[in-house]
């Protein structure tokens, strides 16, 4: 239905419901506004955007008054003018006008529209109480005395961040924003996420970066977010060569938000000082030394050669970089295949989700989230949410999924903590670590006794039902849970809420995949989706929330041992045949050496010589004491990153690469969504573009490889990828929202929704999944289950995050969570020291009590050097995927008394070396 | 010197009181949440516009407590502003000769006592207490917070199933509430600055009229939980919560001790109020949902014991109501024709109708239940019927329409009246009540007292006398909960919960002492939501309506339709309904008052619902 209006004289036809400022905007006709954000703000307060309707009494707010047929609207009459004039006057008169020193000045509304209507001063007298700022907060400020008080950053916090500490406080007859940027920000809820900031029209509640230039004198590079898998996008700011802050672009999945990372933590780090800047060799002193490319690049040619010709192609291995683009990680596997020439190229999908692109290509023929992230956060009854934390892991989906709840979805979640969102869960299984496929049993238990399968989908879409069947019978609630620590009842009640759902996806992450059997629990996701049809259509499917930028890229690009790009099989003749020819040379035909598998492999001298390209293994894979033997067992190591890691620091070549904001590329997000990367800063030093390196070492070990631009890069990925072979820079530069592969020809529109009709695998199918016990479990000796994570502030080790101060200054020490019950037996109080020892080793850290963890267990973050978790983690592996077990090894505390030397050390926070 | 005397026509003065009236209809519409201390500010700025001039602690003085407040209002007066204003204003009090100024010293030094916390807010922390902040008027003066301007439009557009679904959405029995509802939500009615408040209570009479709400499908129950909750009490506030508990997917068994639900509703409310078939639509309703188990002629604990209940609900409500009549102890107040207004309005509730022909009654009190129960006994054919009350009529409880319509059907009021002693006959039958005439005295507690006059007493003649001077919550046998030994109410947190015993929460009058239904039912649903947060879960309460744009607002001042009855002489002879409704042009013209303050007002912002 559509009405017909007029707006100055201009008839116009627009659909029912449009309001009369959307219906103006449509046809480029200018009404201003301050207070207004579209689906956000519409409460009409500033009254900018008044209009005179005809035959109305009076002047109209047109944003939210809906254009009704026959109006006939003047959107610049002398009332109007004379009104709008009259509210700048009225708002200019409290604003301090001291637009030389603010850092909104130009590109402030109210400044822009003072200008368009010939204010220059206000001709009231100001009126209002003064109010003090709030400037603690690292990243974010308020000035009531800038402040119009339009609601817009109370709003966003509220209906978009979803986090709801903004609030509205008075002061007499003033209203003020209550900003929680205070003395006690730490203390607050606050996520620093800007989003607020971001909404404010005027310069009172504002991101510190602003102060760092000025709007007009800066250059704008739209790129992709390079800390989660969400695949943000945005903008980088750029002032004279430097980055100095990022604006949110509406990208399909950040619709304009950002997270505290993605804000505020995405650009200190390339401008670091900490970067690396010319190759390093290390001497036989241990030292490094400043090399030229030339002799580095010839070293590491000459040492990989040698160790190929003496002990063959597969005693040498590559670890590719997931935070790295598409283009640099198709040419590593590349060199790793065609130069050293193994299968033995890994990433560190191996360690965070190998379990979910084995497990659901297993069963579905495809490793990926089946839906995007709009689709299971839009318009869905139900979400299941399995051993994912969205609100710190992937924060942006997690202001999503706080905005579904809001709108009345249902939420299940199945963790072991009790994370932020299982305050608003309808149900919260708070299970044990490690017991998920007896979960997903006895869901699927309930399902089928309760005749709530979808018979018709199994029967036409599936096979090895009745296997499972049999299996599952076997796992009745009451079994369950004892098993999982839970009530029956809420196993019963998350069985009938998923089951008879009619749109319910299953949301996951790593919580269901590092496990030693993690792929089970991956498979286990699938049997439940499959059971009662929620595959291959809208709001449904299995969707794991992949973990780093570009983690789904670097499967997607072949940086796997059995894999070819585009997940072609190496024991494929056909396949294998194709590479060949395309590649110009005999390739190895052996699968290669899983990553988690390569330390083992060094140790026994079986692999010498390891290319890591951007990855920090020491600390980020478990059992760090195993990793450093096995690196240092290793004959040649070679590390290109940015910053002197832990793991390079152990390398004999160290090679100064580049960072995202360097170079052009792709990032495949989460979604399977390729978005690009833009170049946007160009930096002093001998940095090389990473494909640069690859190219040059291959030429060096033998292969000819020509220089190729990341967009003919892509061009050959396109070639060899059936599943990428409609995409290309050229086309991404014009679509907005990215490709979703499979895309499989020039005008293919890719592929939101995976498994319609028809699995990838063909039928899909049912794993017969039991239940077994997590590797190690707690003891006498060992009482407590550890398990390991990811808080909101910080990603992995850290070596982007920990370049930004106010990230640190939030979060900066490691901690453990300890329940309050166990605390109080072992005497232990919130902020005290404790020392954690596993089988592997121990550290000490802080404990912080209270009942996020249930008894007996505990849970430590990974990022922290004082403290880092993986050296007391267990590397026992999945048998499928060889994810290691970063979830659950059992550990032992001892409270640290507080003895008479704790001063000397408690300045700098005590390093686990010096304890142990 | 000679001044001409001359007619005044006091034109200016009058012109003043005219305005004055447009005044105080703005004072008294003073929305929830403003600050005090600028409410106080603005007494201040009144008061001081009155000073005539002469004395100077009046005229200059509280022109200074002015300034001096309004630094603190502002936030940036430090204590001793504060401890300077008010000596200003003992002094002030202390040597101003005429009202003008002592009274208004004394107001303010008063008010500085009310509202200690909000000035020590303003100093110390420059900014008012979290509760300041306008809210909706109707919605959340409203306890169980009804989503009113919206089911107001829904009215509107003629979508009533809509309406009444919306109303269920915070209150499950929208047509017990269209008749009986003491409605605080018109009592600050945004419309009352223009006019006069919007007819709330008439549209809502109008919609389940319309279509009766057994007929409007409740929502759809989320799936079962497998838990099990216990009511103990089928009145308003015990079925909502199992309502609402229901909708969530518990199991709710409710145990009533009478043969049928629906509590004061309906063995308290008479009749020709609340007609019982029409409480019985919204209890079918509530029972539709599936979820919830009835069990009466069932009392907790004599037929089950609270052990059983302990040990097989998960969570337990009381909901026991305040249904014990009290009675006035003086001689004779156990004499034969002596009752609780509250037993016989129960025994009426279940059919026993007392045949009062030839009988002179006599009702003591002046609440809702002394004109339910005086009106009942013109309806059980009492010869003559009177209400004797100690205060006057204005000091009544009762609703003012109750008193009415008690007048029109030929109830005595007998004010200023204090009962003494219950006369009886040898039989110990009634023969009269002697009362002790009152005179109305000095104020205690905001409310002006009575003291004996100085006359004797009095026996005003009659056979049967029902006492209404409140009722008691019979919480004896749950002693052990968490009750009050001297207030016999259940100690509860504002979450509902009892203080110590963690599974069991109560709510209603049980809790608050005998109130209105709607507070009753607005304690259910902040019950049931936290009986659920207690299990664990935090399950939605789904059931969402596409409601209609809001409308411009009609500033056109239009006199507010009032329901009427049906005439005294016909309508006292019967316990059939006494009030007709609103007919479909007057609701829609009530329906367009709405000044829609949830979209044109704070209803918007963050915090400004409720």
């Amino acid at each position: 239905m559509s009405v017909n209006i007029t707006i100055d004289g201009t008839l116009i036809k627009v659909d029912e419901g449009t309001t009369i400022l959307e219906a103006a905007r449509l046809h480029d006709i200018n009404i201003p506004t301050l207070c207004y954000l579209k689906e956000v703000n519409e409460i009409g307060a500033c009254k900018m955007c008044v209009v005179e309707v005809e035959g109305m009494d009076h002047l109209t707010t047109s944003c939210n008054t809906i254009a009704r047929d026959g109006m006939v609207i003047h959107t610049a009459s002398d009332r109007v003018i004379k009104s709008r004039k009259q509210m700048l006057n009225l708002l200019l008169a409290n604003h301090d006008v001291r637009c030389f020193s603010c850092a909104k000045s130009g590109s402030c509304s109210l400044q822009d529209l003072s200008n368009e209507y010939g204010i220059t001063e206000s001709i009231y007298e100001g009126n209002e109480a003064k109010i003090p700022a709030k400037t603690e907060n690292p990243f974010l400020t308020y000035y009531p005395e800038l402040c119009i008080n339009c609601q817009r950053c109370v709003s966003t916090c509220h209906k978009v961040a979803g986090n709801g500490v903004l609030h509205n406080a008075k002061i007499g007859t003033r209203t003020l924003i209550d900003a929680p940027f205070g003395p006690d920000w730490k203390e607050t809820e606050c996520e620093s996420c800007g989003n607020c900031a971001q909404a404010c029209p005027t310069g009172a509640l504002i991101a510190k970066n602003k102060k760092k230039y000025q709007p007009g004198r800066t250059e704008k590079v739209l790129t992709t977010c390079p800390h989660c898998a969400t695949g943000c996008q945005y903008y980088l700011i750029v002032k004279d060569n430097v980055i100095v802050d990022v604006e949110p672009a509406n990208g399909p999945s950040n619709k304009g938000m950002l997270c505290v990372k993605g804000r505020f933590g995405s650009f200190n780090f390339v401008h670091s000082p900490e970067r690396m800047k010319y190759p390093l060799i290390k001497g036989s002193d241990g030292e490094f030394r400043q090399a030229s490319w030339e002799e580095a690049m010839e070293l590491i040619a000459s040492k990989f050669m040698d160790i190929k010709s003496e002990y063959g192609p597969d005693a040498l291995a590559g670890f590719a970089c997931s935070r790295s683009t598409n283009e640099d990680i198709y040419m590593f596997q590349k060199m790793v295949r065609c130069a050293f020439g193994t299968n033995n190229v890994d990433n560190c999908a191996r360690v965070c989700h190998s379990a979910s692109v084995h497990g659901l290509a297993m069963t579905l023929g495809s490793g990926a989230m089946t839906n995007p992230i709009e689709d299971i956060t839009g318009d869905v009854d139900v979400i299941m949410l399995v051993g994912s934390n969205p609100e710190e892991a992937h924060p942006v989906v997690g202001m999503q999924i706080r905005q579904a709840v809001a709108r009345g979805t249902r939420l299940i979640v199945v963790d072991p903590r009790d994370i932020g969102l299982s305050k608003q869960a309808d149900i919260h299984l708070k299970l044990k670590p490690g017991t998920n496929v007896a979960f997903a049993n006895g869901m699927m238990n309930v399902i089928i006794n309760e005749g709530l399968v979808d018979e018709e989908f199994i029967r036409t879409r599936t096979e090895g039902y009745e296997e499972l069947k049999e299996i599952v019978m076997e796992y009745t609630p009451e079994k369950v849970a004892e098993i999982c620590h839970i009530d029956p009842d809420h196993l019963r009640e998350a069985a009938l809420m998923y089951a008879k759902a009619d749109k319910a996806p299953i949301i996951y992450c790593l919580g269901v995949t590092e496990h030693s059997t993690g792929t089970e629990g991956v498979m286990s996701m699938s049997n439940l989706a499959m059971m009662v049809g929620k595959l291959g259509r809208s709001g449904c499917g299995v969707n794991p929330l992949r973990g780093q930028n570009n983690v789904q890229g670097a499967c997607d690009m072949g940086a796997m041992p059995g894999h070819f790009p585009g997940y072609q099989k190496i024991t494929d003749e056909a396949v294998m045949e194709k590479f060949e020819k395309a590649w110009g040379t005999t390739l190895n035909k052996k699968p290669g050496t899983y990553a988690t598998d390569v330390f083992g492999a060094a140790i026994k001298k079986d692999i010498r010589g390891l290319f890591i390209f951007g990855e920090d293994p020491i600390v980020t894979d478990a059992d760090q004491h195993h990793v450093r033997k096995a690196l240092d067992s290793l004959d040649f190591l070679v590390v290109d990153d940015l910053f002197m890691t832990e793991t390079a620091r152990l390398a004999d070549v160290v090679l100064p690469g580049i960072s995202y904001a360097e170079k052009e590329g792709t990032f495949s997000n989460t979604e399977r969504r390729v978005q690009r990367v833009r170049k946007a800063v160009t930096l002093d030093g001998e940095m090389r573009a990473d494909t640069v390196i690859f190219t040059d070492l291959m030429n060096r070990m033998g292969y000819k490889q020509p220089r190729l631009h990341p967009d003919e890069i892509m061009d050959e990925i396109a070639s060899v990828t059936p599943s990428f072979a409609g995409i290309s820079h050229s086309r991404l530069d014009r679509m907005k929202d990215g490709l979703q592969w499979p895309c499989t020809d020039k005008k293919h529109p890719g592929t939101p929704i995976m498994h319609v009709g028809r699995f990838t695998r063909g039928l899909g199918w049912f794993y017969p999944a039991r239940y077994i016990e997590s590797a190690e479990l707690p003891d006498d000796e060992y009482p407590f289950i550890l398990m390991t994570g990811r808080i909101l502030y910080h990603y992995n080790t850290r070596a982007m995050t920990g370049k930004t101060p106010g990230l640190m200054e939030r979060e900066g020490h490691s901690f453990i969570e300890v329940n309050i019950a166990d605390a109080v037996r072992l005497g232990i109080e919130n902020g005290d020291l404790v020392r954690v020892i596993s089988r592997r080793g121990s550290l000490t850290t802080t404990a912080r009590v209270g009942d996020k963890v249930s008894e007996c267990e505990t849970w430590m973050p990974f990022h922290f050097p004082d403290g880092n978790a993986n050296v007391l983690t267990n590397a026992a592996l999945d048998k499928y995927a060889r994810i290691p077990e970063y979830k659950v090894c059992a550990v032992r505390l001892q409270k640290i008394e507080h003895t008479d030397n704790y001063d000397e050390w408690s300045d700098e926070w005590p390093s686990p070396d010096n304890l142990q | 010197m000679y001044y001409q005397p001359t007619v005044s026509r006091n034109e200016m003065n009058e012109k003043t009181m005219r305005f004055l009236e447009r005044f105080v209809k703005r004072v008294k519409g003073n929305p929830p949440g403003v600050c005090p201390i600028s409410v106080q500010l603005s007494f201040l700025q009144s008061a001081r516009s009155q000073t005539c001039g002469k004395c100077v602690p009046c005229r200059d003085g509280l022109a200074q407590v002015e300034s001096m407040m309004r630094n603190i209002l502002d936030g940036k007066a430090g204590m001793s502003t504060l401890n300077d204003m008010v000596e200003l204003c003992h002094i002030i009090e202390d040597t101003a000769d005429c009202a003008i100024g002592y009274e208004a010293a004394r107001i303010v030094l008063e008010s500085v006592d009310l509202f200690k916390d909000e000035y020590l807010s303003h100093i110390n922390h420059h900014i008012c207490l979290p509760e300041v902040g306008q809210k909706i008027p109707c919605v959340s003066y409203c306890p169980a917070h009804v989503d009113i301007p919206n089911y107001i439009a829904l009215i509107g557009e003629h979508r009533y199933a809509d309406a009444i679904n919306c109303i269920r959405l915070d209150n499950p029995f929208p047509t017990a509430c269209a008749f009986i509802c003491e409605h605080p939500c018109e009592e600050k009615c945004r419309r009352d600055i223009l006019d006069s408040p919007v007819n709330i209570r008439g549209l809502k009479k109008f919609a389940v009229d319309q279509i009766s709400a057994d007929q409007v499908k409740v929502p759809e129950c989320n799936v079962t939980t497998g838990k099990k909750i216990a009511v103990i009490g089928g009145g308003p506030s015990g079925l909502t919560t199992a309502y609402y508990l229901s909708l969530m997917g518990h199991k709710v068994v409710v145990f009533e001790e009478k043969e049928k639900l629906g509590g004061m509703l309906r063995y308290g409310i008479p009749n020709y109020r609340l007609p019982k078939d029409r409480l019985d639509q919204d209890i079918s309703a509530i029972l539709s949902t599936g979820n919830i188990e009835v069990r009466c002629n069932v009392s907790v604990p004599d037929d089950v014991m609270m052990e059983e209940i302990d040990r097989e609900y998960d969570a337990v409500y009381f909901s026991i109501g305040a249904q014990h009549g009290r009675k006035v102890e003086v001689p004779g107040a156990h004499a034969d024709g002596v009752y609780s207004a509250v037993d016989v309005l129960n025994e009426i509730g279940c059919g026993n109708i007392p045949d009062y022909t030839g009988k002179r009654v006599v009702v003591v009190g002046g609440g809702n239940v002394a004109m339910d129960a005086s009106r009942s006994a013109i309806r059980c054919n009492a010869d003559e019927v009177t209400v004797i009350y100690r205060r006057r009529q204005v000091d009544m409880t009762a609703l003012p329409s109750e008193i009415q319509g008690a007048i029109e059907e030929g109830v005595e009021l007998l004010t200023l009246n204090a009962p003494r002693a219950v006369e009886v006959d040898e039989d110990n039958k009634v023969i009269g009540f002697r009362m002790q005439p009152q005179i109305i005295s000095a104020y205690r507690a905001g409310k002006p007292t009575v003291t004996d006059a100085k006359e004797d007493t009095r026996v005003h003649p009659c056979d049967i006398i029902l006492m209404a001077v409140g009722q008691e919550i019979y919480s004896e046998p749950f002693a052990e909960y968490d009750v009050n030994p001297k207030r016999k109410s259940f100690d509860t947190e504002p979450t509902t919960r009892l203080k110590t015993h963690k599974k069991y929460f109560a709510g209603g009058d049980c809790v608050f002492g005998p109130s209105t239904v709607i507070k009753a039912i607005g304690a259910g649903k902040v019950a049931a939501i936290n009986i659920d947060d207690y299990l664990g879960y935090h399950h939605k309460i789904l059931g969402s309506i596409d409601y209609p744009v809001p409308k411009e607002n009609d500033r056109t001042h239009i006199g507010r339709v009032h329901l009427t009855d049906r005439s005294a002489r016909e309508r006292k002879h019967s316990f059939d309904p006494v009030e007709n409704g609103m007919s479909y042009d007057e609701a829609m013209q009530e329906c367009r008052k709405c000044l829609r303050c949830d979209h044109y007002g704070c209803g918007v912002v963050e915090g400004g619902r409720v």
